[in-house]
């Protein structure tokens, strides 16, 4: 029956032509828009990479009225070490990392400055891109950005004042410059914390103890993801409770939480259409595969109604002739899938070539604007290609649907053989 | 000789007309029958009626142990996958499959090994003459070729009875003997009960018995 099935198909194959190109589209379309959606969520998880967390915490302060030694970046308030503790018992919440990021305004120029607990998951990723030498072994000791050591003639051995002291640089870090927090001089988290505790201008403003910190990195799996970053806004919401006005009249105790959807949101319209319209698409594409399909079937059924009477006549039952009929919807919806996995290669292969270009907001990629000849300079942009690529399960999920589709139509379209008696085919004579 | 073909009292309409009208006959196993009468008699309906083609309306038809009057569609259609065979006058091939595939058509939804499938239907090639066309599909055979392979598609599942509707309808006069030489033949050798509807005398006078029908009912 299934050598009887190919050649018809082959030998007809005209007929349907249609079915094949028309299952070949859908598929492509489908499987292309699902991992369209699946690339674009990965691309905005990209920056996050960095960091190696999947939420970021930050909360707002105020801004000093005397910018000048050591202040916490983008004029970010302190986070105490209660709240650290806090999300860390939150379940879900993996690998709590943190970081002080500081704006030092030394007398000879402007360092942006990371206090790093090097043993933590930020730490140890940082660590992990040392080009040259090693990462802090001291409190003495610093590790400088490539770009930062090349315009100011450093190496390692050199010698670099931050905040009054000397440090030794203890290595070199190969940053591309547009990572979050990306800084000019990484230090031990607790020399950084005495730095922004001993600023008198800072302390204006906020109240900075000795273990603050400004910046959290939460690692969460991507399933508990939303969960945990809900348990966050609520426990720092109950620690915030005591938030009030400062003396500059602005509010404190907003918290930042940064998540893949932050930059979801921004990467483009076009996630959020594909998202939504996806399974709208799908399901119009399905139909229309549907409609095709049985309109074909029926046209062939009415053309083959000759040779479905010879089959009836020399003993095919009704069922005998729709396995006939389903055996070659299957092979169409194979031929046609196939086609639609070419299709859908060079179209993975096309979108791999675009770029996804993700803003970092300022509070994470901090420099000081009004330090700029061209305050856009300020703004930093992640371009990444996009991370699209050949996935299982939706191919797998969109050839059953398709073969679903296909049979189920096919096979309602051949409803009026069983009305077709064999003896009609006595009237050919 | 035994009885393969019981048939009483049968009667068919066709709107308002009567086309079988309390038909009774018997057919002996291994008999070459011909069925005859003038145009609109009925014959080729009570041919489908004994080829379970066709549901009767009224009496009974009994071919072997089968009885055909309470089966269903279904059931009639497994009936004629293992107990008749039928010739039609314009042959009826499947275009798009070759001499041995045509052939081997009845034996497709059996749970056959694919293997005996075609060897089978080889055979059945060869014996109808057509060992230099087996791959050949219908429109590259000749009338009388397309004839035989209908033939041997109609003997491949080995049937207790072959029905024939017109055989040689189609086909010039040397061919048709030819081709009723070999229903003939297949007759004496094999024992199988051929009946068979024509309108040719000279292939009604080689049959053993011919039942003539007129408007319906048994004629003289």
């Amino acid at each position: 029956m299934l050598n009887y099935a190919i050649k018809e198909l082959l030998n007809r194959y005209r007929s349907y032509l249609l079915n094949v190109i028309v299952i070949g589209l859908v598929t492509a379309m489908v499987i292309t828009l699902s991992f369209l959606g699946v690339a674009y969520k990965e691309a905005a998880c990209l920056p996050f990479k960095d960091i190696h967390g999947t939420i970021i915490v930050q909360k707002n302060g105020n801004v000093p009225e005397n910018v000048s030694g050591v202040l916490l970046s983008c004029s970010l308030a302190p986070i105490h070490q209660d709240a650290v503790t806090a999300i860390s018992k939150i379940e879900g919440a993996q690998d709590i990392s943190s970081a002080l990021s500081l704006w030092v305004f030394d007398p000879d120029h402007f360092k942006r400055v990371v206090g790093v607990n090097w043993q933590d998951n930020y730490g140890k990723s940082l660590s992990s891109r040392v080009a040259e030498g090693a990462a802090p072994g001291t409190d003495q000791e610093i590790l400088i950005d490539k770009t930062y050591a090349g315009k100011n003639g450093l190496r390692v051995g050199s010698q670099v004042t931050v905040a009054g002291s000397q440090f030794t640089v203890s290595g070199i870090i190969g940053m591309a410059g547009n990572e979050i927090v990306a800084a000019d001089v990484y230090l031990n988290m607790s020399v950084a914390q005495d730095m922004a505790y001993q600023s008198k201008n800072l302390q204006a403003v906020e109240r900075v103890d000795k273990t603050d910190v400004n910046l959290i990195f939460v690692n969460a799996g991507q399933q508990d993801l939303t969960l945990v970053t809900q348990k966050i806004k609520q426990n720092l919401n109950e620690q915030d409770t005591n938030a009030g006005q400062t003396p500059l009249g602005q509010t404190i105790g907003n918290y930042n939480i940064y998540t893949p959807d932050t930059f979801e949101d921004q990467i483009s319209t076009m996630l959020k259409l594909s998202d939504k319209l996806t399974w709208i698409i799908s399901l119009v594409l399905f139909i229309g595969v549907c409609l095709i399909i049985a309109r074909n079937t029926l046209r062939v059924v009415l053309e083959r109604r000759k040779e479905f009477g010879v089959l009836k006549a020399v003993g095919y039952t009704g069922r005998d002739i729709q396995k006939l009929i389903g055996m070659e919807t299957i092979l169409q919806v194979l031929a046609g899938f196939i086609v639609g996995l070419l299709l859908t290669g060079i179209a993975v292969f096309i979108l791999s070539k675009t770029t996804v270009s993700i803003a970092i907001p300022w509070e994470l990629s901090a420099y000081p604007h009004f330090l700029l000849a061209n305050p856009d300079d300020a703004n930093i942009v992640q371009t990444h290609f996009l991370p699209i690529r050949l996935e299982l399960l939706p191919v797998v999920v969109t050839f059953l649907g398709v073969l679903i589709v296909g049979l189920v139509t096919a096979l309602l379209s051949t409803w009026q053989i069983n009305k077709l008696k064999p003896v009609e085919i006595l009237k050919y004579e | 000789m035994n009885k393969i073909i019981t048939v009483k009292h049968l009667s068919k309409t066709l709107g308002d007309v009567r086309i079988i009208n309390d038909v009774s006959f018997d057919v002996e196993k291994g008999e070459f029958v011909a069925i005859q009468g003038p145009s609109g008699s009925g014959k080729t309906t009570l041919l489908a009626l004994l080829a379970g083609l066709e549901k009767a309306d009224a009496g009974s038809i009994s071919v072997g142990q089968e009885n055909l009057t309470s089966m269903s569609e279904d059931q009639l259609a497994l009936f004629r996958r293992n107990n008749v065979g039928f010739v039609f006058q314009s042959f009826n091939l499947i275009p798009t499959l070759n001499v041995v595939e045509n052939i081997a058509l009845p034996l497709f939804p059996t749970r056959l090994r694919s293997s005996e499938v075609f060897d089978r239907s080889t055979t059945a090639a060869i014996d109808v003459g057509l060992a230099e066309r087996l791959k050949h599909y219908p429109n590259q055979l000749s009338g009388g070729e397309q004839q035989r392979v209908a033939v041997a598609r109609s003997l491949i599942n080995n049937p207790q009875v072959i029905f024939a509707d017109e055989p040689t309808g189609n086909l010039d006069t040397k061919t048709g003997e030819k081709i009723i030489e070999l229903l003939r033949q297949l007759n004496k050798e094999k024992g199988q009960t051929f009946v068979l509807v024509t309108h040719d005398d000279r292939i009604a006078g080689e049959s053993d018995r011919i039942i003539k029908i007129v408007d319906g009912r048994i004629g003289e």
